[in-house]
């Protein structure tokens, strides 16, 4: 910050003080003068004595005008340190802070020629710029922070043509976000650079939510006809012919109810398939225990695999050992997805195994689980130093080509060939542990080897990873959407 | 970085970069547009990409020039000198994602012509996304000269192959299920496979970025690879 002049004229306050300075030096020079004046009257033989006392007065008269002029002096000294001191406070903020305190990303650049592609700079960014743009330094080329040709032409505009523009942003990365960015002129610096204004605004909520109604309609429609279809020819059936075929009404009614079922569970699915959609860019905030989440899926879970006779092994850490930032809610959803999805696949003898690992790096992560099967990442995170916990679930079920792999987060992907009918899925679940997943800034990734099984592993960043190195972090994410 | 004693020699180098970070800009706009007019069927904004490509030419030859100069004036040493010759091999690679890109953007015209195919749509655009994020994560890598973040793209190059692969798949199935689709179903597989390139220029560049910073070249046997031809 450039040192404040003092706003007020230095001469303006000044000018009382050296009239009070003056005074002394005048009435010492007028009594002085005065005592000479009475000694020349008293008489010639004491002339050297006033002579003498003259000098003496005079002399005093000098020192006390130097003294009074150094007081003078101090005192201007003093007044002028206190403008330094007293107009900072009173006239300027602290716009660093206030600018860093903006949830919205603010970047000023600075420009001489048009021709100069290097000499578009940014000069300023706050910290919300820093973080959306990925940028460590304060200052830099323009190019490195941004490359989108739409908002070089904005910036451009307001640079050397005056004019505000807008333009629309998106950073990229796996979570998708919307900015708008507005660029306005800010005059020429002292150095004559141009100056020009970068603001951008997160408009990621309203296209999400946009999206996700014409999304939920389009799949509602779609995927809803079928059993409601289903569901209407068979009342049709029951008021005609069959009305008074007793055996014929208990199975259709059967068939309808399993269809109604069908058909709210996949509104359900639909619906936290669009919630977790709307926001995903949204990184969760408690911390979530691990290890105690995927016990507590596997006792829900064990009378069901009894019943199915398949065996649930569980290799994880005690809980309380693992955890992660997240949604508890959703980190249980994502592991009962994938648990039901070993269940439904698996036949009766089967085995599924639940491996929770933590503190790996993202490749270890990926590593296989399982020898000579394809493998696929569905879902990478951007790269960050963090380490992760990754869940595996492993089970011996049939399998899948490697073909298939690529697809199977689609919504309402199947398999072919295997029966999925009779396994009551709505087809939603993988794309909703993908949604989960990411929005918690993990990954996912698939093996497999028809007639072998597969393995489902999913990663979340540890909980101390994160909370260490940008403790505002994670702050800012929620506070920006 | 180290410092110049010729500030005007520095200034060349970051132009250099620059210029390339600039037409990296436009590359991944284009690709993304011609994406979008494949998808949301906008002829519009496909004939954009297509009168834009030129552009990336005019910066292509200017970067080349700009490098070329440079090495005949300064003769770079070491660490410069990979600087300017990785600035010429991304604009050429760039431009190649160009054409590409404009390749995709032309075969809209045949593409809103024929019915829509929900599905099949809804891949291509799975796989068009996967092929913008890589080219942008690899154009990160270069502007902040970040190796890591550039090998990341490089070691996951299979992705992009594995996704290809099951489109194409899925495309077999419709032709043969109807053969009123063929015309459009071809012309997505090209679509398809243009996008496939267009993630093989990102793993170059990523190798390109690899050469620049540690002046060794990437062993290309240390990637992780699926042929869809080799295999039974």
């Amino acid at each position: 910050m450039p040192q404040p002049t003092p706003s007020l004229p230095p001469h303006l306050p000044l000018r009382p003080r050296r009239g009070f300075v003056a005074g002394p030096v005048v009435i010492t020079g007028l009594a002085g003068g005065l005592a000479l004046a009475v000694l020349t009257l008293v008489g010639e033989a004491h002339q050297a004595w006033a002579l003498i006392l003259a000098a003496a007065v005079l002399a005093v008269t000098l020192v006390q005008a130097r003294r009074a002029r150094q007081e003078a002096a101090r005192l201007q000294a003093e007044m002028a340190q206190t403008h330094v001191e007293v107009a900072p406070g009173a006239l300027s903020l602290p716009y660093t802070s206030v600018l860093n305190a903006l949830p919205d990303p603010v970047m000023v650049i600075s420009a001489h020629e048009p021709d100069d592609l290097t000499g578009r700079r940014f000069v300023m960014v706050n910290r919300a710029g820093r973080r959306v743009l990925k940028i460590q330094r304060e200052a830099g080329l323009l190019v490195t922070a941004i490359r989108d040709p739409d908002v070089l032409e904005v910036v451009d505009e307001a640079l050397f043509g005056g004019l505000e523009g807008e333009a629309v942003y998106e950073p990229g990365g796996t979570q998708e976000r919307i900015f708008r960015v507005y660029a306005r002129p800010l005059g020429v610096a002292s150095d004559g650079a141009q100056l020009a204004l970068l603001v951008l605004h997160d408009e990621t909520d309203i296209r999400r939510v946009e999206r996700m109604r014409a999304d939920f309609l389009a799949n509602a429609s779609h995927e809803l006809r079928t059993p409601l279809a289903s569901l209407s020819g068979f009342i049709e059936t029951l008021r005609g012919h069959a009305r008074g075929d007793e055996g014929a009404r208990d199975r259709f009614l059967g068939i309808m109810h399993v269809q109604a079922e069908r058909m709210s569970r996949l509104i359900d699915d639909l619906m936290s398939l669009s919630r977790i959609e709307l926001n995903e860019h949204v990184r969760p905030l408690e911390e979530v225990d691990l290890a105690a989440a995927v016990l507590d899926v596997i006792d829900a879970l064990a009378p069901l695999a009894r019943d199915k006779g398949v065996v649930l092994e569980a290799e994880t850490p005690p809980r309380g050992t693992v955890s992660t930032i997240g949604d508890r809610d959703q980190v249980i959803q994502v592991t009962q997805n994938l648990v039901d999805n070993a269940l439904k696949y698996s036949v009766s003898g089967g085995t599924i195994r639940i491996l929770l690992q933590a503190d790996l790096s993202a490749e270890a992560c990926v590593a296989p689980r399982m020898a000579e099967a394809a493998r696929l990442s569905l879902l990478t995170p951007d790269h960050g130093p963090e380490r992760f916990a990754a869940l595996s679930v492993i089970d011996t079920g049939p399998g899948m080509e490697r073909e298939h792999l690529p697809r199977l987060t689609e919504r309402f992907y199947r398999v072919e060939g295997q029966k999925s009918g009779e396994k009551l899925g709505t087809g939603l679940g993988l794309a909703i542990v993908k949604h989960i997943v990411n929005r918690h800034r993990g990954g996912l990734a698939v093996e497999s080897a028809p007639g072998r099984g597969a393995v489902f592993t999913a990663y979340f960043p540890l909980a101390e990873g994160p909370a260490a190195d940008t403790p505002d972090n994670s702050h800012d994410v929620a506070k920006v959407s | 970085m180290n410092e110049h004693i010729v500030k005007a020699y520095e200034d060349e180098l970051n132009m250099l970069t620059a210029e390339c970070a600039r037409m990296g800009g436009l590359t991944e706009a284009a690709v993304a547009d011609a994406l979008e007019a494949v998808v949301r069927r906008d002829q519009q904004t496909a004939d954009l990409v297509v009168s834009r490509d030129e552009r990336l030419d005019v910066l292509q030859a200017d970067i080349e020039r700009k490098a070329i100069r440079m090495i005949a004036l300064r003769q770079p040493l070491a660490n410069d000198l990979r600087r300017t010759v990785a600035a010429m091999k991304i604009a050429n690679n760039l431009e190649r994602v160009g054409d590409l890109a404009k390749n995709i953007a032309k075969r809209t015209i045949v593409i809103i012509d024929s019915d829509p195919m929900v599905p099949l749509t809804r891949s291509i655009e799975r796989m068009g996304r996967l092929v913008v994020t890589r080219l942008k994560e690899v154009l990160d890598a270069y502007t902040a000269s970040d190796l890591e973040r550039a090998m990341s793209v490089w070691s996951r190059d299979d992705e992009v192959d594995e996704h290809y692969n099951s489109l194409f798949r899925e495309l077999l199935t419709y032709m043969m299920a109807d053969p009123r689709t063929i015309t459009a179903c071809a012309h997505l597989l090209f679509v398809a496979k243009n996008l496939e390139r267009i993630g093989d220029h990102a793993t170059n560049i990523a190798e390109i970025i690899h050469y620049e910073i540690t002046g060794d070249e990437a062993i290309a046997a240390a990637r992780p690879k699926t042929d869809p031809l080799q295999r039974p």
